[in-house]
């Protein structure tokens, strides 16, 4: 099922905030997650919201502070909801929530997943800190309509987004290839979307999506490609600490991620509990230790267990208080990796995570022929 | 004792120990060239020589033969002792300046040139050092001596001619340090190589040799037929080199007398040697080899560690050829059964072969029926021809003829056409059958069983494991040639035969071994002991064991740190435990060989001194470490501290592991109640279990109710009727018919199950140790040929029908055409259903004796008549004129129907036209296929194969176990079979069975995992990993929880749990992260 719903002069927003209203006000939904400004209007945070009067969402407000995937987990983990509850998500927070479904990390019984075409989004800074007179949503409109450049204001994971269209949806808000001055498309996927879309009056779409999402797709296609290219092969232990060089041991990057589920991190346990003469006994080895000192074996170690999973949503990028351009490092190594394992994270729900499955014929070009 | 001082350390000494063994005992090198352990000081080459300071006197003096003395002071590297070695170095690169052996030694003393002139007057690379000479007196001998004065001085024989007395054992030879002793010059008689029997003559061996690799126990033996002891009571030299002593040359044979209930014979085979001289050349042309010699040369652990080389010239071949039936269907060698497992073999050769050397070879096999009838094997034999590229070319070839010239081998053959063709190879090898083995005729005379007309031992069809002597059973090839699934599969159920006769006696000789109770350690700092093995010379003669003892000691929480020449000897165990006791130890660590072998007796070690077991760490220093780098010392060295340090870092990390044990039930549920659950049933049963046989029909008998004729005349109703019978009024079994299992819950030892008895009120739920999965196949329903509308067209179960009630309803068939592989090896069922071909030809064979003039057309693509079959079916059906037409896959026979009559159309590859047959009847050899085994499957949690049969653990060494513990598998749910096969391998499940329900409880491992309840995320990655489906999910808390029973210690769940919750015992993070950080440190 898809259709065009008509906006009054372009106002895509609010087009989309009275669509969710509707949902609330029928009763088919119970409540809806969706990203919505704070008191300040200098940022937007995804709230869960019961109540229609209290729905200001804005869905090309291009921010995405925190994982919406993860929220989702938060909700969900322990039992699903009893009536179908709306989540309104960005496309890589689709594929991050399919890969933590497979981690049985939430439950996605009677969720709605509705999602968009992604615009991309800024980091936290850029967008409240814009120059006077710049209103984040106009420069998303303005990239619609008219194709303005605005690479200038992503984050670089938004820049180089392996796919800015939804997969794995119940719904899916059309953007790409729809005469955005008149109205914004939606298209069920799944009987729980087809339902909730029933009774919404719907205008016959004629654009031609496939084609804009597909020239969406081949420039996005072609900067992930060029930034890829232009990253130096950051090979040895030398390199990889030189490139970790900032880094805190904050562990925010691990926080932000959609991907890493651990209760308890290994980092935290008991696991790494030493004494002074252990550490001595180390720093005697080479006459120095840079302290904190597990800082470099967390980044390996974390990368090793979420790096299949990455859907590149560049939030632990986001997070890092001292900029590690960690993309850098992870959408090149995420490439390589799931290439290798023939891997795409969040495409196909049913598709089993790698680690637990057995082929005879994998990494061939690591062992033996 | 006599104290001396060595390069400024002071040493004990025993008196009349010379100085060069004080020195090498502790660890000083001292070069020498002319000594040898097991000969008395020559003192003649003079390189040994050291400083000796006595009184005020100092000299340089010979340090071999010199007897040490209290208060003298020794110095080997001294300025003076330097200069001395090195003069003579140069002055025996003067005598041999080519002998490259000299060189390098010279080069070790930093000698490279010579400043004299050669003067040399005899032409050779002798040193004169005497080794020769000595070792040979020393051996008894004495053959050969110095000869001549200065510098003529040479070493020879009396006259210089070849002497008689010379036993041309070698010894010289070996001894020499510059490799110049011939023996052709020394002895009238030539030296015999001794062929190492295990590497089929490919190679020799010494008279003092471990026979194969796997020998039990793992120990040399003497051969006497050619120790030079045991020949002429010389040389004994072995017992002088073997440091433990454990040489002894007056051990005896010894009768041992046991007393036993039950014997199985199980001496295995005989691989038919083709006779010198005959068409094939074998022992004649080098290049022509047999099967078992190329499976030698193939082996990774064979003569040329798994290279294959032409005898002739050590070249790599690049087209080989294998001969197929090389003594197997062949009467005129008194083979005229199939030995059943050369097709099979030649395939697997052909394959590795191809894998080693890639595309660079060819490889042919020329055969007759390719006869890969077992599971799975029709896959590997079509993977061989379309991945592998092995042609099979259908001819028996008569001979094979060499090229004097290259000695590349020329056979003819004909081909598909009938023309015949000539083609060169590399190498040829011939595929020879199996033989019962000599030594059969004195053991079963002894036995007082019979022999069958081929040789082997006898036994009927439906008692295949029965010899013809009551409480004597036979397993593996001495019944039949067989395959090694058949041959384990069998010898599982001679023990159950040999089992249910002394059930009774069960466990009545079992003595339980006691041990102190276990000290608890858990809050004491970490004391370790350390002991370092020297295991002979094996780890001593590479690494500085002497050197890792002193570091092992500087390490933290060691309080003591040893070696032992054997740490494996009792007198060494005794003295780890004693330090155990004397020194409080809470941790052990072992540095020796492997704990592959050695773990389990030295944690019996520290079970006995009262520590628990796991407080146990092994540093690998034999196999890991002086096998591989035996030619860098050093390196081994540093290896062997690296590798005690991170043991001793685990070490102190490991902690006390108390073993759980539950009770087992010992009750057997057996599903399925055809021949084979029947037979399973009765041998649990008769061995004094409680067993539950479950059908879901509502009578017992399965497929042998439609099977009426047997092979030999054996009665297949009557097998039913008596197993029907016993099997419904044996005390130990209940039989449920007509009943389904709803569900099984529970694990190895703890089996619920509920049964659904039709017509019954209430579920039977029932509680058992052990499942035997016996549930059998389908015959394939045919769609082909018009079966089931025109009824002159049936199966082979149709006509054996109409046989078995006297053939009268065929006595107007003049003409029968049966056609094989009906819905087997094609592509929807890609296997050997096995039985068709024998089943077509049984019948064949029938209808022949009830009308001798019927014509009968078997149309075939290989006839599979394994074993005797091939003589008593295959050979007599073409003796009786039954006629075999082949046809190719994809070639299949087409029939026409015209006004009632059939038209059978096939292209005839040998007469190479078509051919059309006319039959009254067309009878179809179907095949089997699998029951819907899926639900079943999920039930129990084990796995089908790609044809939807249930998968066994392991094709060869667990045929009838599931991966899953206490679950077997039997019958046709495994794979088409024979009722005789079937009954053997329902035997042997029930015989796996009682491996586990005799047992009054099982233990876990110590090694197993465990996972956090307070920090499992539920993930549920674990249990996608687990290859044994230990780990359950707790819903309600939403956390894995490991069966610890059932968890095998493999680690994998370990390594997928991102967080660390789920650990192993004995590999915790802490211990593994200790041993890393330590090898970091390093």
């Amino acid at each position: 099922m898809e259709g065009l719903i008509l906006v009054k002069d372009g106002d895509i927003a609010s087009g989309c905030n009275e669509l969710f209203k509707t949902f609330l006000t029928s009763g088919k939904l119970e409540a809806i997650l969706v990203s919505q400004e704070t008191p300040n209007g200098k940022m937007a945070f995804p709230a869960l919201i019961s109540d229609p009067e209290k729905l200001r969402s804005n869905i090309l407000s291009p921010i995405l502070p925190v994982s919406e995937a993860s929220e989702i987990s938060r909700m969900t983990i322990n039992k699903g909801s009893d009536k179908p509850v709306g989540v309104v998500i960005r496309p890589c927070q689709v594929r991050a929530l399919t890969e933590i479904v497979k981690l049985n990390q939430a439950n996605l019984e009677n969720i709605v997943v509705i999602s968009m075409d992604c615009p991309g989004t800024m980091d936290v800074n850029t967008f409240s800190n814009l120059p006077e007179g710049k209103v984040p949503t106009d420069i998303i409109m303005d990239h619609l309509l008219k194709g303005t450049d605005i690479d200038q204001y992503l984050r670089s994971s938004c820049r180089t987004c392996k796919d800015p269209v939804p997969m794995n949806a119940d719904i899916t808000i059309g953007l790409f290839g729809v005469d955005l001055g008149s109205g914004f498309l939606v298209q069920a996927h799944t009987e729980s979307g087809e339902r909730l879309l029933e009774g919404v009056k719907l205008e016959a779409y004629k654009g031609e999506r496939e084609k804009a999402i597909a020239k969406v797709r081949g420039g996005k296609d072609a900067k992930r490609e060029a930034f890829i290219s232009s990253k130096k092969e950051i090979k040895g232990i030398e390199a990889i600490a030189d490139f970790y060089d900032k880094c805190v041991n904050c562990h925010n990057c691990m926080n932000a991620c959609p991907i890493c589920y651990c209760k308890e991190c290994i980092f935290h346990s008991s696991v790494f509990d030493s004494d002074a003469n252990k550490y001595v006994h180390r720093a005697k080895n080479k006459g120095i230790m840079k302290m904190p000192d597990g800082a470099l074996l967390f980044h390996i170690t974390r990368m090793n267990h979420m790096i299949l999973s990455c859907v590149e949503c560049g939030l632990c990028e986001q997070a890092c208080p001292s900029n590690i351009p960690l993309m850098d490092l992870l959408i090149p190594v995420a490439e390589n990796a799931q290439r290798e394992l023939d891997y795409y994270p969040g495409k196909d729900p049913d598709e089993k995570l790698p680690m637990v499955v057995f082929r005879e014929d994998e990494y061939r070009s690591v062992g033996e022929k | 004792m006599v104290m001396i001082v060595m390069d400024s350390q002071e040493l004990e000494a025993e008196a009349g120990e010379t100085v060069l063994q004080v020195a090498s005992r502790n660890n000083i090198q001292i070069p020498t060239l002319c000594h040898h352990p097991v000969i008395p000081p020559y003192s003649a080459c003079r390189v040994c020589m050291v400083e000796v300071k006595q009184g005020n006197r100092t000299r340089l003096t010979a340090s071999c033969s010199l007897p040490v003395s209290n208060g003298m002071e020794v110095r080997t590297t001294s300025e003076r002792v330097l200069k001395a070695r090195k003069v003579l170095m140069e002055l025996y690169l003067a005598r041999c300046p080519d002998s490259e052996e000299l060189k390098a030694f010279a080069a070790d003393l930093g000698v490279d040139t010579t400043r004299f002139d050669s003067y040399r007057e005899v032409d050779d690379q002798c040193i004169l050092c005497g080794l020769c000479v000595n070792i040979c007196k020393e051996s008894g001998n004495s053959t050969m001596g110095f000869i001549g004065r200065g510098t003529k001085r040479r070493i020879g024989t009396p006259f210089d001619k070849r002497s008689d007395h010379c036993l041309v054992c070698g010894a010289c030879d070996f001894v020499c340090p510059t490799n110049c002793i011939d023996l052709k010059a020394i002895a009238t008689r030539e030296p015999i190589p001794r062929k190492s029997e295990f590497d089929e003559g490919l190679v020799q061996r010494g008279a003092m040799n471990i026979p194969f690799p796997q020998a039990i126990p793992n120990v040399p033996m003497i051969d006497r037929d050619s120790c030079n002891y045991f020949i002429n009571g010389t040389c004994k030299i072995c017992e002088k080199v073997c440091e433990p002593g454990a040489v002894k040359h007056d051990q005896e044979d010894e009768e041992i007398e046991v007393k036993v209930g039950s014997v199985i014979v199980s001496p295995g085979f005989e691989e038919y040697v083709p006779p010198t001289g005959d068409s094939y050349g074998y022992n004649v042309y080098p290049n022509v080899l047999t099967s078992i010699q190329f499976e030698r040369m193939l082996s990774a652990s064979g003569p040329y560690q798994g290279h294959v080389k032409r005898i002739s010239d050590g070249e790599t071949p690049k087209k080989i050829a294998w001969l197929q039936c090389v003594g197997s269907r062949d009467e005129s060698c008194n083979s005229p059964y199939c030995s059943s497992v050369c097709c099979m073999y030649a395939t697997k050769e052909a394959v590795i072969a191809k894998e080693h050397q890639g595309g660079d070879l060819d490889t042919h096999i020329y055969f007759m029926d390719h006869r890969s009838f077992g599971k799975d094997f029709d896959r590997y034999y079509e993977r061989s021809k379309e991945e592998y590229g092995v042609i099979y070319r259908r001819s028996r070839v008569p001979r094979v003829e060499q090229d004097r010239e290259t000695k590349d081998l020329l056979i003819r053959y004909v081909d598909d056409n009938g023309e015949v063709q000539e083609e060169r190879y590399d190498m040829v090898v011939l595929s020879v059958g199996i033989q019962p083995c000599e030594a059969l005729g004195d053991l079963s005379s002894a036995l007082e069983i019979n022999l069958n007309g081929y040789g082997f031992v006898e036994t009927e069809t439906y008692t295949p494991v029965e010899t013809s002597r009551k409480g004597v059973y036979a397993s593996g090839t001495v019944t039949e040639p067989k395959d090694i699934p058949e041959s384990v599969t069998q010898a599982s159920a001679a023990a159950a035969d040999a089992a249910k006769d002394i059930a009774s006696a069960r466990g009545t000789e079992v003595v339980e071994k006691s041990y102190p109770s276990e000290r608890n350690v858990m809050s004491e700092v970490p004391r370790i002991g350390v002991f370092i093995c020297h295991c002979g010379i094996n780890i001593g003669g590479v690494i500085d064991v002497p050197g890792v003892v002193e570091y092992a000691k500087t390490l933290p929480y060691v309080v003591l740190s040893d070696d032992n020449l054997f740490t494996c000897s009792q007198d060494s165990q005794e003295g780890v435990k004693e330090k155990i006791v004397e020194l409080g130890l809470n941790r052990v660590v072992i540095a020796s060989c492997t704990p592959r072998t050695h773990e389990a007796l030295f944690q019996d070690t520290l079970r006995e001194a009262g520590l628990n077991p796991h407080l146990f760490e092994m540093a690998n220093l034999r196999d890991q470490n002086s096998w591989v780098h035996r030619g860098d010392p050093d390196t081994a060295t540093g290896k062997a501290k690296d590798s005690v340090r991170m043991a001793v870092m685990k070490a102190a990390e490991l902690f006390s592991v108390s073993h759980t044990k539950i009770p087992v039930n010992h009750d057997a549920l057996v599903i399925g109640g055809g021949i084979a659950g029947m037979t399973a049933a009765l041998s649990l049963g008769d061995q004094g279990f409680q067993t539950y046989l479950v059908e879901r029909e509502a009578e017992l008998g399965g497929h042998l109710r439609q099977i009426h004729l047997g092979v030999s005349g054996e009665d297949p109703q009557k097998l039913l009727k008596d197993k029907v019978e016993r099997v419904t009024t044996h005390p130990n079994i209940k039989v449920y018919t007509g009943t389904r299992i709803e569900e099984i819950g529970g694990y190895v030892g703890n089996f619920n199950s509920n049964l659904k008895v039709e017509g019954a009120a209430e579920n039977v739920l029932i509680s058992h140790g052990v499942v035997i999965v016996a549930t059998g196949a389908l015959p394939y329903e045919p769609t082909e040929y018009g079966y089931g509308r025109n009824a002159d067209v049936l199966t082979q179960t149709d006509l054996e029908t109409m046989l078995a009630a006297g053939g009268e309803s065929l006595s107007d068939v003049k003409e029968m055409v049966m056609i094989q592989c009906i819905g087997s090896r094609n592509d929807e069922h890609p296997y050997c259903s096995r039985v068709c071909c024998s089943n077509a030809i049984k019948n064949a064979l029938k209808l022949k004796e009830v009308d001798p003039s019927a014509t009968i057309y078997i149309l075939y693509r290989d006839i599979r008549t394994y074993g005797y079959r091939e003589d008593t079916l295959y050979r007599k059906a073409r003796e009786k004129g039954i006629i075999f037409l082949r046809f190719e896959k994809g070639e299949d026979p087409v029939m026409e129907e015209k006004d009632g009559e059939m038209t059978i159309t096939l292209k005839e590859r040998v007469l190479g036209r078509e051919i059309t047959l006319h039959p009254d009847k067309l009878v179809l050899s179907r095949g089997m296929v699998p029951q819907d085994n899926m639900e079943l499957a999920q039930q129990l949690k084990v796995p089908l194969n790609q044809d939807s049969f249930f998968s066994e653990a392991h094709v060869k060494l667990r045929p009838v176990d599931f991966s899953a513990d206490g679950i077997f598998l039997c019958g046709l749910a495994h794979s088409p079979r024979f009722i005789e096969e079937a009954i053997i391998q329902a035997k042997a499940t029930a015989a796996r069975a009682v491996t586990i329900i005799s047992r009054d409880s099982l233990e876990t491992l110590g090694s197993i995992a465990h996972v956090n309840p307070r920090y499992c995320a539920g993930c549920r990655m674990c249990i996608d990993v687990c290859p044994y489906d230990a780990i359950d999910f707790d819903q309600e808390k939403r956390i894995a929880v490991v069966n610890e029973i059932l968890c095998q210690g493999c680690g994998a769940c370990a390594t997928a749990c991102p967080g660390g919750v789920s650990q192993q015992n004995t590999f915790t993070k802490r211990q593994v992260f200790a041993m890393i950080d330590t090898f970091m440190e390093g």
